[in-house]
């Protein structure tokens, strides 16, 4: 069996809601409300879920950015959950992370060179400055970029290099877990191509694992192993890639398949169109979340929560009902 | 900058024709030379505009008002920008009907006295008959796109509604007249995927009454494959390949096109790995001489560099804009 690099358990962020002078809380945000999760070493695992499902919340709580409110972040079974100083020091070189957005996430006066630098010199990675710039020399080549660019400031580059960029930087402490947060969704898809292709050698090339999260049904499909949904801040379903794709067992994870256009007009496929919007986070509906749009919705939803099960080796889904649903990408006749 | 070099095409009479292209090649921009919405520093240096014979560009300022009130309709990827947020949906959208006192007093002496008596001399209408029948056709129209509540909704603030609900009354108000022409830039791109797939669903079964035009701008291959018609595949302020929505994904001829269709992931087909097309989009200030895909392009040869292509017409109405295909012609 493959080792888990990570486990969360049970994790939760709640974000006050304040009101008035003196700051009473008059109620919680539920960004992430309780999510189990395991990821294997070697492994990609998408996270995918529509805005306001907590999967940025939940990434960036992976990595201490936001601190969780409640629940167990396990590396390699070392709870690192409450880990401080020196310590925590130690495992967060173990980690990278590529943001969203490749304009924000750069500092605009600082070259690429010393941008990669930085992180480096604060986890002690290297030695000397010689050793520092040759590393540098390596990463930027790594993503396809060449030295000339380590002299440049981020405004010199396109959108696509800067997530090179990026990524170079999440690899500057030489981690096994990448954490993927929307990486191309700032991008065309000419552009992505190339992002997500650079992603999938340097995965195999230097073994990392990745937690890729996105909204972008097509992307995670492409690049994960195993793939979990989230609605409201849980998880709805989770199982490797082709079973959720082709079997997903959760309402939601089939209306959401079935609801991304895919470019093939001869497919002719029916749409389950979910009514409403999402709720808000701050007042979630009682029993299972997702029942205020679920097509199968029964009296037993509004009561009880649906805990994340197995059903088969593999397949967790939360909802009360073993509903047989079809497949929501038509098998086509060639 | 040179942001569109030489665009034409057609939109038929009740068709949907797909714009589309990845950001900066001038799908939005053609879109609002159309209804004359360019900033002021830009200019339409050559060409025409024609709407049903009419053409656009010599119009005044007046008459072109005119024509984005009655004849051509633009709903936006962004409804925030276009609501404004200190009137309510109604009178936003009881506005459109206000501006045509001849066309409610028509409608009211309809609804009153039934179809038989429409011969009957229209008389004007007061303000607040005027009000009334626009209240009843905004109500219509809201019914139209789906919008529950139509009572309720009427009297809220654009701040008050979500995403698609106000994408809703965007797409309500751009079809209140019936134009000749609706353009959707980027409907459902600030839209979450189940919401999109409402919009979407709408727009199909718009589509079935509606007996207008459309013009679907969009990056989403996806959404061309499931609305459009016919497709015209832009890049770099050129349109390079047009043809019918099927034979468009069947059989792509430009390189771009292939390229686009190739390096998207697709549910229905695995890949193992995308395909690329090197390079990015050209700065417009400086496109490249001769074909402006020619520095991406894997198939580029010497004329490419020098002389731009023209659209050739390769047959059953597919056009592309490559010197590939010129030797098979000739």
């Amino acid at each position: 069996m493959t080792r888990s690099v990570l486990e969360i358990k049970d994790l939760k962020k709640w974000f006050p809601v304040t009101a008035g002078l003196l700051g009473r809380v008059k109620g919680h945000v539920k960004a992430v409300d309780g999510v189990d999760l395991e990821i294997e070493e070697g492994e990609t695992f998408g996270l995918v879920g529509e805005s306001g499902s907590g999967k940025t919340t939940l990434g960036r709580c992976i990595l201490r950015l936001i601190e969780p409110s409640y629940g167990k972040i396990m590396y390699r079974d070392q709870d690192i959950t409450r880990l401080k100083g020196e310590a925590f020091r130690k495992i967060q070189r173990k980690f990278g992370i590529v943001f969203q957005d490749p304009y924000a996430s750069l500092d605009p006066r600082q070259t690429i060179k010393s941008a990669l630098i930085e992180p480096m010199k604060y986890h002690k990675i290297v030695q000397s400055e010689d050793q520092a710039a040759k590393k540098a020399e390596e990463l930027i080549k790594r993503v396809g970029l060449n030295e000339d660019h380590l002299y440049r400031f981020p405004h010199e580059f396109s959108g696509g290099q800067r997530q090179r960029v990026a990524v170079a930087r999440a690899l500057t402490t030489d981690p096994e877990i990448i954490i993927l947060d929307e990486p191309t969704s700032f991008l065309d898809v000419s552009v992505q191509a190339q992002i997500l292709n650079l992603l999938s050698d340097l995965q195999e090339e230097l073994d990392l694992t990745y937690l890729f999260i996105s909204h972008n049904l097509s992307v995670i499909e492409h690049m994960s192993n195993r793939v979990g949904v989230m609605y409201l801040g849980k998880l709805m379903e989770a199982a490797p890639r082709d079973t959720i794709y082709r079997r997903p067992e959760h309402p939601y994870t089939h209306a959401l398949i079935s609801a991304l256009p895919i470019p093939n007009p001869d497919l002719v496929r029916e749409r389950v169109v979910l009514s409403g919007d999402i709720p808000s986070p701050v007042n979630i509906p009682s029993g299972c979340r997702f029942r205020t749009r679920c097509p199968y919705v029964k009296d037993l939803c509004a009561q009880e929560d649906p805990p994340l099960e197995s059903r088969r080796v593999g397949h967790l889904v939360s909802c009360h009902f073993d509903l047989k649903l079809s497949s929501p990408i038509p098998i086509l006749k060639t | 900058m040179k942001a569109l070099d030489g665009v034409s095409f057609t939109v038929r009479k009740g068709e949907a024709l797909g714009l589309v292209g990845e950001s900066g090649c001038g799908k939005s921009v053609t879109a609002l030379t159309i209804v004359g919405l360019l900033p002021e520093n830009a200019t339409v240096t050559e060409g025409e505009i024609l709407l049903a014979g009419k053409n656009l560009l010599a119009l005044k300022h007046d008459e072109m008002r005119k024509v984005r009130a009655t004849e051509i309709a633009m709903v936006f990827q962004d409804p925030t920008t276009f609501l404004n947020p200190v009137l309510t949906i109604g009178e936003q959208l009881e506005e459109v009907f206000l501006l045509s006192p001849k066309h409610l007093a028509s409608v009211a002496s309809e609804k009153k006295e039934g179809s038989d008596n429409k011969a009957k001399s229209i008389k004007s209408l007061s303000k607040s008959q005027q009000k009334k029948t626009a209240k009843l056709l905004s109500i219509d129209v809201m019914k139209r796109v789906r919008l529950p509540d139509q009572e309720r909704v009427l009297k809220e603030y654009p701040h008050e509604l979500s995403g698609g609900m106000r994408q809703r009354c965007m797409i309500a108000m751009a079809l209140a007249r019936n134009p000749a022409l609706f353009i959707a830039d980027e409907i459902t791109t600030a839209l979450d995927v189940t919401i999109q797939a409402q919009i979407l669903e709408l727009l199909r079964e718009l589509k079935r009454e509606f007996q207008g035009s459309t013009l679907l701008i969009t990056h989403d291959l996806g959404i061309v494959a499931e609305l459009c018609d016919r497709v015209a595949v832009m890049y770099a302020g050129n349109i390079v390949e047009l043809a019918n929505v099927k034979e468009l994904f069947a059989n792509p001829l430009h390189p771009y096109t292939r390229g686009l269709i190739r390096a998207v992931p697709m549910l229905d087909k695995r890949k193992d790995r995308l395909e690329t097309i090197q390079g990015s989009v050209p700065d417009l200030i400086y496109p490249p001489p001769g074909c402006r895909f020619h520095p991406r392009c894997p198939l580029a040869f010497e004329k490419c560099k020098r002389v731009k292509p023209e659209l050739l017409n390769v047959g059953q109405g597919h056009t592309v804009a490559c010197h590939l295909y010129e030797e098979g012609k000739s």
